[in-house]
Formats: structure tokens, C-alpha cells, sequence
């Protein structure tokens, strides 16, 4: 074959040609679809009890739970993503006052455990009241709510400032040299493009966010993990009550790939949505925020 | 002052009953079990669940249940044997998964664990009780209808709370919690009105917060002789558990059991922790 011919001409040797790295390639990852796919099947054909997965009462507190987790990450993924818009800019301060106390938030709430807020936050904050005189009664939602956010808001913040970072020097220079002031330079030009630069790292940590929400059954959230161990701990059925977890964070992991996948779209060059396509067109705009 | 001394009375008498047929079965096990006695015994355990296992200030483990395994495996059989932390709600799992030989965490004999796991002989009588705050709102059972309780996941006090929830048509919210202490907690923070947990644990923590007292009342062992003056909910017996396929070695331990309780070695430790 000619093919054949030609690649032996190449000077990198068998390993060098692009055929065989591509074979090589697409038996390692069809050997490892088929490794997993059967284990599966075998998992799901041996080890379900689908009378129990299909049971209405197990299907409604799985339910239950999902509903709760879709809530905590809607509010914390809202409040953490503008709590750390502010911190991203207050990363990027001329102010050393500003710029030093963002990097510290940013340092304690990315260097210690997200249990560990958590558990301050759940157990500590409460005993600084008197016994049983804490005024707030279901404390475990409000506690994670509050944990999630000033957690992620950190890594939130140092995506937005990354972003910043990423965009050049230049478009700062060339709009402070049309008069703009600093801060309306960063509002109207940079901001824009920082914002789609880091809008991939922002996705990514508000899939973790969700993700995190299962560390809240050891603060007795009655979340979709609660749900499973408490299953597991009655039925002593394991695989029954994972594949309904696996599904159930995988429908908001998908979902929220999706969203994040459309804004990006939606805030690509040149489409006519986004900043810059205003701004060519003269009618800027606040639509970002 | 959360059991009496009736409840050793009662424990002597069941002895006696149990007890001459040990010396036989321990003269038969002395000679047949040779081939596995060098192996390490790993205890799986539900740690911290004072008085039965929790740590002290240097970190060393102790309790009663720690106390019987030295005195039934160590002592009794001649048997290394070691502690391994694992959680209550998936103990009974990652026993039949191997992941340690026996269980001894304070756990209750009841007939769905029964269907998984094999137990010893009882070693231990608990009751199911109501802790509260002293100067909280809850002065009868009752007035825990629309209420939260704390309970630790997975135990025979969240049983017992899912069957008062029912007894009040669902009017009752349970927080689950990965740890006893969890719930306790939750009870100090105003989390949960009340905490369902054994009444010998519950005590331990009652005795050191004085904001903490349990709920009165007549429970389901009132007429019990060694029943505790405050409101029972269940009368539960502890037991040792074991996977199903390992009769032999639970017989062995039925034995030294029975041996320790004759020898006046249970009675020791039991005093040390519940009488004092």
C-alpha cells in the first residue's frame, strides 16, 4: 500500500506514525468503554434490586432531597459567584488595604477544608450563644448555604482575576487613553473580556459547588447522600440506592455543563451579544452583569 | 445512677443459667481452634459512643465495650485483638465486606441486623430514651408532635424516632447525624427539641451538661425492675456481631462471654462504668 510506504519513510519509526498512535489509541479507550460497560451491565443486571429502585417511596425522598440540593445550589451559586466578582476585583486593587485582605479571604477559605467551614459554621457559631438560646432553628440549610458560598466565592475570585490578568495590558492603556477612568475602563472594556475568560473556570468550580453539596449529610442536611446512607443503613442494599445518586447528580452536573457551554456561546467573539459586538455597533451596555 | 444494681442481679442470674454449660463447650474450643489463633482480631467499632467506646484526654481508647473485648478476647481467649473506627449507618456491610471481624460498637440485637449478621449472647441491656433541655419546652412525649429530634444515623434510636413519627402521622422531623455527639450538639445549639438516643450514652452526656436532663414519664419498661426512673421508649439487648458463616468463632466468644460473667470480670466493668 502506499500509505504503508510512505510512513515507513518517516524517520520517527513505528511509534512516530500517526495510523498506528491513532489505532493504538482507539483500542485503549474502546478496551476500556468495553471494561467499564460490562461491569456495569453486570452491576445493574445483578447487583439492582429494581423493585426498589422503581418504589414510590424511595423514588419521593430521593425526590425530596434533589429538590433540596437544586435550591441550596441555585442560592449558593448566585450569592458565591457575585461574592466573588468582588473579591476578584479587590484582588486586582491598587489599593494595598483591598488587595492584601482579598488575598487573605482568598488564602483561609482555599487552604482550609470546605468540612472544616462547615463544621465551624454548623457547630461552632451556635455555641456563642447561651445554651438552646440560638435564635435560629433550622441552622443546617441557612449554615450550608453560608458555607458553600464564602468557599467558592474564594475560587470564584481568583478565576475573575485570572481573567483579568489574562486580558493585555493594552486594552486598559487604550481605554484610559480615550479618558476613560480606571475604574469605568475595567467596567466597560476589561470586565467584558475577563469574564469570558474565566467564565470556563467558573463553571467548572460551580460543578464542584454541586458536587460539595454531599458533604453536608455529616451537618445533617437531608440532602441526596443522606438519602442513600439512610437507605443502605435500613436495606443493606449499596448498588439499589447509587444508581439513583449517580443519576440524580448527574442531572444537575449535565445541566449546568450545558448553561455554562451556552454562555460561553453566548459571550464569543463576534457574536452579536456580547460586549464587543455592541460596542462596534456604538450601543453599549450593562447586559453582562 | 442509670442502672441499678438489680440490673446485675439479673445479669448473675442469667449467668447461672448459661454457666454450666460454658465449661464444657470452653474445654472443647481449648483444643479444636488452633488454626487460626494467630490472626489479629479487628474489632469494628462506632467511635466516639461514651461510656461503651470513646477516647480519653491522651487519646487512648477506653469504655466498656473496649473493657469486655480485652477481657473476652484477651484475656479469655488469648487472642490479639485491635480497634477499627468505622461509622455506624454502614458497619453492618463492611462486616460482611471483611473489613474487620466482629462487631462491638454498643450495638442493638434486633431482627432486620439479625438477617445480615449473626450475634453473641447479650452483654448488655440499653433502654431507648428522650433527652432534652431543662428549661426547654418539651415536658411529655407528646409535646414533641411537630417537633425536630436529633438522633445518630443509622442506630435504634432513629428506629425508635421514625416509630413516633409515625405515632403522630408524620408530624415529626428527624435530623440525622453522622455521630451521637452531632446530635448533641444540635440539642445545645437549639438545632432539635430533643435527642433519642440509649439512655446509657445519653446519660454520660447528661451528667456533664447540666442544661441537659432526661424526659420523665413511664415508658415501655415500667414494669421492669431494673427500669430507670426516667421515660422509656424500647428495651434493647446488646450483642457482639458476627458474619454468618462464622459459627465457630461466635461460639467461642458466646463462651468467654459466659466465662467472664462467672468470674466476676464483667461485673467489674460494669461497675466502673455504670455504677459509679
Amino acid at each position: 500500500m502506499a500509505t504503508q510506504t510512505d510512513a515507513e519513510s518517516d524517520t520517527g519509526g513505528v511509534m512516530m506514525r500517526d495510523r498506528f498512535v491513532k489505532r493504538v489509541g482507539e483500542i485503549a479507550a474502546g478496551g476500556f468503554v468495553l471494561a467499564i460497560g460490562g461491569l456495569l451491565v453486570w452491576i445493574l443486571s445483578t447487583q439492582v434490586d429494581y423493585r426498589l429502585l422503581g418504589s414510590p417511596l424511595i423514588a419521593g425522598r430521593f425526590a425530596e432531597a434533589f429538590l433540596l440540593v437544586v435550591q441550596i445550589v441555585v442560592v449558593s451559586s448566585l450569592l458565591s459567584v457575585s461574592a466573588g466578582l468582588l473579591i476578584g476585583l479587590g484582588r486586582i486593587s491598587t489599593s494595598p488595604v483591598t488587595g492584601r485582605i482579598a488575598k487573605g479571604y482568598v488564602e483561609f477559605f482555599r487552604g482550609t477544608p470546605l468540612l472544616f467551614q462547615l463544621f465551624v459554621i454548623f457547630f461552632g457559631v451556635p455555641r456563642l450563644w447561651a445554651t438552646g438560646e440560638f435564635p435560629i432553628q433550622n441552622w443546617a440549610v441557612p449554615a450550608a448555604v453560608i458555607g458553600l458560598t464564602l468557599n467558592h466565592a474564594a475560587y470564584v475570585g481568583e478565576a475573575i482575576r485570572g481573567g483579568i490578568d489574562a486580558v493585555p495590558d493594552g486594552q486598559m492603556e487604550a481605554a484610559r487613553s480615550l479618558g476613560m477612568s480606571r475604574v469605568m475602563a475595567l467596567r466597560e472594556v476589561v470586565l467584558p473580556q475577563a469574564w469570558r475568560n474565566a467564565l470556563a473556570a467558573i463553571g467548572n468550580d460551580q460543578i464542584i459547588l454541586v458536587k460539595d453539596t454531599s458533604l453536608l449529610t455529616v451537618i445533617a442536611v437531608p440532602e441526596i447522600m443522606s438519602v442513600f446512607r439512610n437507605i443502605n443503613s435500613n436495606q443493606l442494599d449499596p448498588w439499589t440506592p447509587l444508581v439513583w445518586v449517580c443519576l440524580l447528580y448527574l442531572a444537575i452536573t449535565m445541566s449546568m455543563s450545558q448553561l455554562v457551554n451556552g454562555l460561553e456561546r453566548r459571550s464569543d467573539w463576534g457574536s452579536d451579544s456580547t460586549m464587543l459586538g455592541r460596542l462596534t455597533r456604538g450601543s453599549g451596555g450593562g447586559e453582562e452583569s | 445512677m442509670c442502672v441499678t444494681d438489680n440490673q446485675t442481679t439479673s445479669r448473675r442470674q442469667y449467668v447461672a443459667a448459661l454457666g454450666a454449660g460454658s465449661v464444657a463447650a470452653l474445654a472443647g474450643c481449648a483444643s479444636g481452634s488452633g488454626g487460626e489463633s494467630e490472626e489479629t482480631i479487628t474489632i469494628g467499632s462506632d467511635i466516639p459512643y461514651e461510656p461503651f467506646e470513646y477516647r480519653n484526654e491522651a487519646g487512648e481508647l477506653i469504655g466498656f465495650d473496649v473493657e469486655i473485648a480485652q477481657a473476652v478476647f484477651g484475656d479469655e481467649m488469648g487472642r490479639d485483638h485491635e480497634f477499627q473506627e468505622t461509622s455506624f449507618d454502614g458497619i453492618i456491610p463492611a462486616l460482611n465486606n471483611a473489613n474487620f471481624r466482629v462487631i462491638m460498637s454498643a450495638m442493638t440485637i434486633n431482627e432486620t441486623r439479625a438477617e445480615s449478621v449473626d450475634f453473641s449472647e447479650p452483654y448488655f441491656t440499653a433502654f431507648q430514651t428522650v433527652l432534652i433541655l431543662e428549661d426547654g419546652e418539651i415536658g411529655q412525649l407528646d409535646d414533641l408532635q411537630g417537633e425536630t429530634v436529633g438522633v445518630q444515623r443509622g442506630t435504634t434510636g432513629e428506629a425508635a424516632a421514625e416509630d413516633l413519627q409515625s405515632d403522630f402521622d408524620g408530624e415529626l422531623t428527624i435530623q440525622s447525624y453522622d455521630q451521637v455527639t452531632g446530635a448533641f450538639d444540635a440539642l445545645l445549639n437549639n438545632q432539635v427539641s430533643a435527642v433519642i438516643n440509649d439512655n446509657t450514652v445519653s446519660a454520660s452526656f447528661a451528667a456533664e451538661n447540666d442544661s441537659v436532663v432526661f424526659l420523665e414519664g413511664d415508658g415501655v419498661a415500667a414494669d421492669r425492675d431494673d427500669a430507670p426512673d426516667y421515660l422509656t421508649l424500647t428495651i434493647e439487648d446488646y450483642g457482639i456481631a458476627f458474619r454468618q458463616d462464622d459459627d465457630d468463632f461466635r461460639q467461642e466468644v458466646d463462651d468467654a462471654l459466659a466465662a467472664i460473667r462467672e468470674d466476676g470480670t464483667y461485673d467489674e466493668i460494669y461497675n466502673e462504668y455504670f455504677d459509679g
